[in-house]
């Protein structure tokens, strides 16, 4: 009586725990949208004043294009580049060397690896464009990528493509018709991640930008410069907004695919 | 035969380009950065040399306390975030029910995936002077004048770095703990240790790869930090990443270099200190399947 009254009391200790970190984690998601609703402009120019004003300011409108640009780019190239290396890494059974240089960025500091990247440019003579803002955002991607597509792949079994060459079939035939609908899910989940890590990348890019601005960058030059206003704020809270919304469909996603493996 | 070797030719281009060119995006400019470090600024450009000016500038000025700051405020702040994550990464593994596992990872998962700067300027929101906090305690009748130590402060930069990179360190430490053959735990029991003596002396050593990892991860992003420095130190409070962008602001390339290959080598030595120590298989069998 008294043992099963203590587990259950620590099974609630756990979970206030967790719920008091995640609140905390949650906490500052909200200001934002508070701020973006209140304002002298929208007293005079009605609730969603400062999310109209958005769009009078054709740096942020551009940067807002450019923010679209590179992410979908981003979300195409990333998710390829991944599964051809975790295909590499399954074929050339190099796992600690192939592994551990595409997890490297996620160990450089930001602002190094943008220095670095900066001085690469430089010195091989290419110019800041948005060329160079999707290499730096795809490098930041791939590990996020690599790891989703990788663990996908764990739970395809090899023996499948064995089967196929068996029967004839090429490799190309074996990964297209065999492999490919098994992991498809997962690049899609490594391009959705992709492009959430895009939308949500500063620094990196700031210092590889030239001319051009992402929302992200520009927001930040806006606060460094002026502080924040209204409508940056709102600015934020879509930023916020698009990013749980991609989440939501990256969940989504996972979800199917659990069900399909279960089902299957 | 010729058939059977243009595939594997194929192959070889196919699987073997991207991971050139990825090796080359992430090689070429930290090489290239070293390189640079050791030019020669002059005027509004630099030019190739081999002088140790840059370094001595770092290391013989203000930058250097700077450098030391981030140093401490990097350790400190690690050991703080593991506190937090792995607890969590505990609880994740050990006490939640298995099928809530994944929707509990995916609720720490969420905060990390949106831009840790937006999430900065909303705390200085919250612990400024007219901010939430202050707000609650005086109407809750606690304090009668607003508490000045909550924003630009060290106690505002601890918590924005915790929030900043604490929520990533949970997944290494939670994937090496379920890695963690659970009859281990039990022979320890049977052999008549109590939790305790178990989890420090079973659990804790095993499931350290997955805490370096986590650790090696929080240090980086608080060592280089820029943003939340800026947002939450107040005027003139400087960590590394702040330091190497006035170096860029005042375009003196060969400085910025020379403090970002310091922080790189710095990176890479607790790198090599975790290839040394622990298997990657072992941490990341999960992931790896039956390679």
């Amino acid at each position: 009586m008294t043992r099963s009254f203590k587990s259950r009391l620590s099974t609630w200790a756990v979970w206030l725990f967790l719920a008091v970190v995640l609140g905390f984690l949650y906490l500052p998601l909200f200001p934002p949208a508070i701020h973006s609703l209140r304002g002298p402009t929208v007293q005079e120019g009605g609730l969603w004043a400062n999310y109209r004003a958005i769009a009078d300011d054709p740096l942020l409108v551009g940067g807002i294009w450019n923010t679209v640009l590179i992410g979908v780019l981003v979300a195409l190239i990333t998710p390829v580049i991944s599964l051809l290396i975790a295909q590499a890494l399954r074929a050339w059974k190099k796992p600690r060397l192939i592994l551990g240089l595409v997890l490297l960025p996620l160990f450089i500091p930001g602002v190094s690896m943008g220095v670095a990247t900066a001085l690469f440019f430089r010195i091989l003579g290419v110019d800041p464009s948005i060329m160079t803002m999707t290499m730096v955002q795809v490098l930041w991607a791939l590990p996020f990528s690599t790891l989703v597509i990788l663990t996908v792949m764990a739970n395809f079994d090899d023996v499948y493509l064995e089967a196929a060459h068996m029967l004839g079939a090429n490799r190309l035939q074996a990964f297209f018709e065999i492999e490919l609908p098994q992991v498809y899910q997962g690049i899609l989940g490594g391009g959705i991640f992709a492009l959430i890590l895009s939308f949500n990348e500063t620094i990196r890019t700031s210092i590889v930008q030239g001319g051009e601005n992402t929302v992200q960058t520009y927001l930040w030059s806006q606060y460094q410069q002026i502080g924040l206003n209204p409508t940056l704020f709102a600015l934020m809270t879509l930023l916020i907004g698009l990013t749980l919304l991609l989440v939501a469909l990256m969940a989504l996603l996972e979800m199917r695919q659990a069900r399909g493996r279960r089902a299957g | 035969m010729t058939v059977l070797r243009r595939s594997n030719l194929l192959r070889l281009v196919v699987l073997g380009a991207p991971l050139a060119l990825v090796a080359t995006m992430i090689l070429g400019p930290l090489a290239i950065m070293a390189a640079v470090s050791f030019w020669k600024k002059t005027g509004l450009t630099m030019k190739p040399a081999f002088t140790f000016d840059a370094y001595a500038t770092f290391l013989g000025g203000v930058r250097f306390t700077v450098f030391l700051r981030s140093f401490w405020m990097a350790v400190s702040s690690t050991a703080i975030m593991l506190l937090i994550a792995y607890p969590v990464a505990y609880a994740v593994a050990r006490k939640v029910r298995p099928d809530l596992t994944r929707a509990v990872l995916f609720l720490f998962s969420v905060p990390f995936l949106v831009n840790y700067i937006l999430r900065t300027f909303s705390w200085a929101d919250i612990l400024g002077r007219s901010g939430a906090v202050n707000d609650a305690l005086i109407g809750l009748g606690l304090i009668d004048a607003p508490l000045n130590w909550l924003l630009f402060s060290d106690f505002a930069i601890y918590l924005g770095l915790v929030t900043a990179y604490m929520p990533f360190m949970v997944f290494p430490i939670w994937l090496s703990l379920s890695g963690i053959d659970r009859r281990m735990q039990e022979a320890s029991w049977m052999l008549g240790e109590g939790p305790l003596r178990t989890f420090l002396r079973v659990t804790l050593p095993l499931s350290l790869p997955g805490v370096f990892a986590a650790a090696i991860f929080g240090f980086v992003g608080a060592f280089g930090e820029f943003a939340v420095s800026s947002i939450l130190g107040g005027t003139g409070y400087q960590l590394m990443g702040n330091s190497i962008v006035s170096a860029l602001n005042v375009i003196n390339y060969p400085l910025a270099a020379a403090m970002s290959s310091f922080s790189v080598l710095i990176m890479f030595g607790l790198l090599l200190a975790w290839f040394r120590l622990f298997d990657l298989r072992l941490f990341l069998g999960k992931i790896m399947g039956r390679s």
